[in-house]
């Protein structure tokens, strides 16, 4: 197959925005998801909420599925909020609202493991922040869980290219974005910042999606590309990666984008990497059954 | 070999393990443990954690419930015995073959094939591996059924040799025999029993002697630094649940010994639950699926050495 000529993949990014399964919730969405979740009022998530007819009645389920423990079952839409709090909320909306944008046909990488991976990263990413005295570890938080939107994209725009370029990464055990470069000629960062951009995605995300993979080239002054990245590797090499094994060293001390994050959050240098790496464990369990949850009742 | 790569995540652990482990005197104990030993029990792991304090609650130790039991763990006259007895209990049931199956699939799949690159151009054909604390053999027979296992395959035209030593007389001893109970061989697959082993009285099984050509089994003690000055040339060491009963004075000496006895680039291998941070500056803590390993590094491909 050849490469597809970047000036095409663009007008084939920028038509996706006008497709019509593109959900209202989701510019409200993104307007809270800007916010820290503790800033965001609750009226203002109840009107998210009902945004999506079928989305009340998917909270309640997840509210009151055995993940969260409840003694009574949570009846209303406030309960249900208090029990999720209101970064689930914002979670479940989103991979609702992406799910709902791509058919179930054209879901390239499966929509479970995409999720698993973007929770996994976000989750990562607020926790990596916090160790190591990055002053937003709730932006982290929403750079983990947007970083990978070009793969959406891709799936959308390119769908039987990228199921190709997908199965000769797994057969080979081979990063993802280098087969695209391969096999596409541009990789899911450049086809994923279009998006972004036409969604106007506040900068530093913008940026994060759209460098994530090549921290080398990224504009300087902006941490959070470096800090996705890193968060972006240990999820792949800890079960949260794109549903199969990339068959190499990863070797963060020596990686750019590690030296890179050290010069602007000094903490860096004494993170204890071993323990950090084993806490990871418990995430897989904890996002697994999130995604599992949200998806079963779907 | 199964050697599934599509394997998903473990299932979320049942409420009532929680349930036992929620007790926040254990966070306090897991910390306890990690300073002293290395040894790290992860959110999901706590409940073993608390399982073995609890064996010795009820075994012998004055404590009854986690918050003595603590006490008990950094007492000035109680310490150093009850750490002791809680380490053999965290680590009992840990000897098995093929008990970490992401090592061995890294093994396969990343190591092995840099290993042969990287030495086959210097035209040495042959690989040196050492077990370093191997106990009763497990680890050893496991790394060389392995590699007897790609002999066709990627190991075509190289050979092997395997080091493996213990302290324990009687450890080594158990170890030559190499004969193992149902428990010990209940990870191996079925093809790897056919293979290379035989039956052996009492339900057991017996390695194979093409397995046992390729071991040197011998007493080592790893303090004892004339002795390891000639453990020279290995291109991987195995050292799993040993280092987590030295003080960080000797564990940083020998940690040192296992890096000069390495070539570079060559790997290090601990449990799946241990650590070297703060023992050295020298190795690296790098990443494979599922796993992570110390590298030393070609000179000069230092980088940061942290971490």
């Amino acid at each position: 197959m050849t490469a597809i000529p970047l000036r095409e993949m663009q007008k084939k990014v920028e038509a996706l925005r006008s497709l019509p399964s593109s959900p209202a919730v989701l510019k409200p969405l993104l307007d809270v998801l800007h916010e820290p979740p503790d800033k965001v009022p609750i009226d203002k998530v109840v009107k998210l909420v009902s945004y999506e007819k079928t989305i009340a009645a998917q909270l309640l389920r997840i509210a009151n599925s055995p993940l969260y423990g409840r003694t009574k079952p949570a009846e209303s839409i406030q309960a249900a909020i208090f029990t999720l709090g209101i970064q689930r909320i914002e979670d479940i909306l989103l991979s609702n609202c992406f799910s709902k944008m791509v058919p179930s046909d054209k879901w390239v990488v499966d929509p479970g493991v995409f999720w698993r991976h973007s929770f996994g990263c976000a989750l990562v990413c607020r926790e990596f922040a916090e160790r190591i005295g990055y002053h937003d570890p709730d932006k982290a938080y929403l750079a983990g869980l947007l970083h990978d939107l070009g793969i959406i994209v891709n799936s959308l725009a390119f769908t039987e290219q990228y199921r190709e370029v997908l199965a000769k990464a797994v057969e080979a055990g081979r990063p993802l974005d280098e087969q695209e470069e391969e096999t596409l000629g541009f990789t899911h960062c450049q086809s994923g910042v279009i998006l972004a951009k036409a969604w106007a995605l506040p900068q530093p995300i913008r940026d994060v999606i759209e460098w994530h993979h090549t921290t080398t080239l990224a504009p300087a002054g902006n941490p959070l590309i470096a800090l996705t990245h890193l968060a972006d590797l240990l999820c792949r090499v800890r079960n949260l990666g794109y549903g199969y094994e990339e068959w190499r060293v990863v070797d963060l001390a020596t990686d750019p984008g590690w030296i890179d994050l050290g010069e602007h959050c000094p903490k860096l240098a004494t993170i204890d990497l071993a323990r950090f790496t084993m806490d990871l464990d418990a995430y897989v369990v904890r996002i697994t059954s999130l995604v599992d949850t949200i998806f079963s009742v779907n | 070999m199964p050697l599934d790569t599509q394997t998903p995540p473990k299932p979320v652990v049942s409420s009532s393990r929680d349930d036992d482990a929620r007790d926040p005197a254990y966070l306090k104990i897991r910390d306890v443990i990690y300073q002293a030993c290395g040894i790290y029990h992860s959110e999901e792991k706590l409940y073993l954690l608390a399982g073995a304090c609890k064996r010795r609650m009820a075994a012998g130790s004055k404590a009854t419930d986690p918050r003595h039991y603590l006490e008990l763990l950094t007492g000035a006259s109680t310490k150093v015995v009850e750490l002791r007895e809680l380490l053999n209990e965290i680590t009992i049931g840990e000897t098995c073959l093929f008990r970490s199956q992401p090592q061995i699939t890294a093994l396969q799949n990343v190591i092995l094939p840099e290993l042969i690159a990287t030495r086959g151009k210097i035209g040495l054909k042959k690989l040196k591996i050492w077990s370093a604390g191997c106990s009763t053999g497990e680890e050893p027979y496991t790394l060389a059924m392995f590699l007897l296992e790609q002999s066709e395959k990627l190991l075509k035209g190289w050979t092997f040799e395997i080091q493996a030593t213990d302290l324990n007389d009687r450890s080594v001893e158990t170890a030559k025999n190499g004969v193992y109970g149902g428990y010990a061989v209940r990870n191996t697959s079925d093809l790897y029993k056919r293979k290379y082993f035989s039956p052996a009285e009492n339900d057991k099984l017996r390695v194979n002697d093409e397995v046992r050509s390729r071991i040197t089994f011998s007493r080592l003690n790893l303090n004892d630094d004339s002795k390891m000055l000639f453990m020279k040339g290995m291109d991987l060491i195995f050292c799993c649940n040993v280092l987590i009963y030295f003080d960080i004075a000797s564990k940083r000496r020998v940690v040192q010994h296992f890096f000069s006895s390495l070539q570079a680039p060559g790997y290090f291998f601990l449990g799946h639950a241990e650590s070297l941070y703060q023992v050295t500056d020298q190795f690296r803590l790098v990443h494979l699926p599922g796993t992570t390993t110390y590298l030393k590094g070609l000179p000069g491909s230092e980088g940061n050495p942290k971490p």
